[in-house]
């Protein structure tokens, strides 16, 4: 009996060893396959990311802040794709990009109000949401002086993006808290 | 010789396989008689209906050329701009919900729900022909969908005109609407203000504020959701049980979030509700 | 006359090309018109008999066939446009301006274009409609309704894509607003709910993938047409012929 179940128990290790090794050799197979494939994955999703862009520049001057005379400006709105508003205190530029699918609202100065033509968002001169389906207010670009020409330098590169609140005449932000540098030049 | 043997042996099996392919009918349980060969019944019927086909798009393409608009500018968007008839209902969809919500996770949901049809419809009857009363439930839903698709469509091609705004076919389409008729307003700003709950926040949990209102949104919605699963399964407990668990779920999220979209174009439309439900990082 | 044309006829199917080409006489015996059927590339689609039912209009209104056919014909109109047409963002409206006025023949051939993409966005749409009015998914039609939602999607997918490459205001603001929307998603997208948490910004989202930038310009344009023309049509072409195949292996529903 005893000799039997010796030889049992080697055929029994053999099995196991077998099993072992298979599944080994299965799992290392498989897992390099599947690494490989997963790898090739982020290598191609990471491919379409470009890496070098040819854009626009995102940095600019528009002249300096005499140009611009109370209210909003919109002379630069083909060339740049930006409004300069200015108001009492001083000068931001807003980015004439509607927030919902980025179409280009225009003004319409008696209603002092921008219109989306795509889905008819509807902004107030400070980039509130008075109406339709926008769900943020206008960006402001960050402005800054250059201090050798004295030009208005603007950037896309920095964009002020509050939280807004909604309330019963649209989605709000507190314009005062707004007025902050880099996005608002004080004059 | 032998070569000439084994060539006419061939010849024969295959002539015996063709008159068996000849006789064999493409559903096998049919009687011959009752099928016809596919050349020349089928094959001319199509090909006639592909001459038909190709004179429409030949005539269509003399009388109507394809258009082509100014020079793109990124400085002026047309007033307005319509896509494709095919994208319209999408488009008008934006009107009511976020991007994130019309743009990407409706669409998406539609997708998997046309995709799971054929999973989640346990009914064996109504297969290979129309019939309406033997399977009234699956009719009326894709029916309902489908008619909503078109609705919006249809809103977006005739409706719709400058900046977006909403023109009957007796308005003046080249006047724009005022402005004052697009303000809108949260559903959890009209519950403060018509309930009297007060505007400070019960807790603070990063950006998000959340006041005795915006919890109430969130019941709302909730129950909403509450309500289609369980009524269903309560008071039909026959749709329940040929369904099964899974099933039954899967179909319910469905029907309830398709029965939501056009509940908010009309509490858009009737009480310009803006949001139903608003977070710091997405709104509904 | 007939009995002259009769011989000719004869006598060209028995040449050596004739037969090298058909390998089976002229198909007005019931043999000969199940070998036409089974020797033919595009023809052996068919099965060799149907139901006298098939024959019956009203059950599909050959829907599938004529989405098949404005693919083709949108395949054919769509390679002919290409000689003429570069992808570059300085030339390519011009390209089509030339097709539209002085190339013989260009006007029509991207009408044909636009109205076969139009007419097969409508016949995938009625022809879904009609599968699952006559209930034609159901077991064991499963998977080929799955096959034929990704056909409809790569269908709106290549209407899309195509929108862009005219370069004019239609192209530049549908896909601005396509482009929006994909920087919506969630959790992916700059825009989308939770992305900018999860650390996607306008330049390493899933619009910024898509446009192969941050703005709709001359990378998007390239992109868009490699797409068109090329990319999407392939995977909707192997859809496709898994789409027909499975009609085959699955039987057909109805009457057919």
């Amino acid at each position: 009996m005893a000799p039997a179940d010796n030889k049992g128990n080697t055929q029994d290790e053999d099995v196991s060893r077998r099993r072992f090794f298979t599944l080994m050799s299965l799992g290392v197979g498989w897992g390099g396959l599947l690494t490989a494939l997963g790898g090739v994955g982020v290598g191609a999703a990471r491919y379409m990311l470009p890496s070098v862009l040819y854009e626009p520049p995102t940095i600019f001057k528009i002249g300096t802040p005499e140009e611009y005379g109370i209210g909003v400006d919109t002379k630069l709105k083909k060339e740049r794709q930006i409004w300069v508003v200015r108001n009492e205190r001083g000068l931001y530029v807003m980015i004439a990009i509607c927030r919902h699918l980025g179409c280009t609202p225009n003004f319409f100065q008696d209603q002092s109000l921008f219109r989306c033509p795509c889905h008819g968002s509807i902004y107030d001169t400070r980039g509130n949401v008075v109406g339709g389906p926008a769900p943020r207010t206008l960006w402001r670009a960050a402005v800054s002086l250059d201090p050798v020409d004295g030009q208005i330098v603007v950037s896309f590169n920095t964009r002020q993006d509050p939280d807004p609140v909604g309330t019963p005449e649209g989605l709000m932000v507190e314009e005062l808290g707004r007025e902050i540098e880099p996005y608002f030049l004080k004059i | 010789m032998s070569e000439k043997v084994s060539d006419s042996a061939q010849v024969t099996t295959k002539s015996s396989r063709l008159s068996a392919m000849i006789k064999k009918t493409a559903a096998g349980k049919v009687a011959p008689e009752n099928t016809v060969l596919v050349w020349p019944n089928l094959v001319y019927l199509e090909l006639i209906c592909m001459m038909v086909a190709v004179s429409v798009i030949l005539f269509l393409s003399l009388v109507a050329p394809a258009p082509l608009e100014e020079l793109a500018s990124a400085d002026t968007t047309p007033n307005p701009t319509k896509a494709p008839w095919y994208f319209l209902g999408l488009q008008e969809l934006l009107v009511y919900f976020d991007p994130w919500l019309a743009g990407m996770v409706l669409p998406t949901l539609m997708l998997v729900g046309l995709i799971l049809i054929p999973y989640l419809d346990p009914n064996p009857r109504g297969k290979g022909y129309y019939t309406f009363s033997e399977r009234k439930f699956s009719m009326l839903v894709f029916s309902f969908g489908l008619g909503l698709w078109y609705a919006l469509i249809f809103v977006g091609v005739f409706f719709r005109g400058l900046d977006w705004s909403w023109y009957w076919p007796w308005d003046d389409w080249h006047v724009h609407q005022p402005a004052g008729a697009a303000k809108l307003i949260d559903l959890e700003i009209i519950l403060q203000s018509s309930l009297g709950l007060s505007e400070s926040p019960l807790i603070t949990l990063g950006r998000y504020a959340v006041t005795t209102a915006n919890l109430l949104t969130w019941v709302i919605l909730g129950a909403f959701y509450g309500i289609g699963f369980t009524v269903p399964f309560l008071f039909f407990r026959d749709f329940y049980r040929k369904l099964g668990f899974v099933r039954y779920n899967l179909v319910m999220f469905f029907f309830i979030s398709m029965m939501g979209v056009p509940m908010k174009i009309f509490v858009r439309l009737l009480a310009d509700v803006k949001y139903v439900l608003v977070t710091p990082w997405f709104k509904i | 006359m007939l009995s002259l044309l009769q011989k000719i006829r004869e006598a060209v199917n028995k040449t050596q090309v004739f037969k090298s080409i058909f390998r089976h006489g002229y198909p007005d015996t019931d043999g000969n018109r199940a070998l036409v059927m089974f020797s033919n590339i595009i023809l052996h689609l068919h099965p060799v008999r149907v139901r006298r039912g098939a024959l019956k209009i009203k059950f599909t209104w050959c829907l599938g066939g004529l989405t098949f056919l404005f693919f083709i014909l949108l395949a054919i109109t769509g390679v002919i446009l290409m000689f003429y047409y570069v992808p570059d963002t300085r030339r390519a409206y011009n390209d089509i301006r030339d097709l539209e006025t002085v190339i013989y023949f260009g006007s029509l051939f991207r009408a044909v274009h636009r109205w076969s993409a139009h007419a097969m966005v409508f016949s995938v749409w009625m022809h879904m409609t009609r599968v699952f009015m006559t209930g034609s998914y159901k077991p064991p039609r499963e998977f080929n309704w799955v096959v034929g939602v990704i056909l409809l999607v790569t269908t709106l997918v290549l209407s899309w894509t195509g929108y862009l490459l005219p370069w004019d205001q239609l192209a530049l603001w549908a896909v601005t607003v396509g482009s929006k929307m994909a920087e919506a998603t969630p959790f992916i997208g700059a825009a989308g709910p939770f992305g900018p948490e999860l650390g996607f910004g306008p330049e390493n989202d899933m619009a910024f993938a898509l446009l192969g930038g941050t703005i709709v310009g001359q990378s998007a344009l390239l992109r868009f047409y490699v797409l068109h023309c090329l990319a999407l049509p392939l995977i909707t072409a192997l859809f496709i012929a898994v789409h027909f195949w499975r009609i085959r292996k699955d039987g057909f529903s109805g009457p057919l």
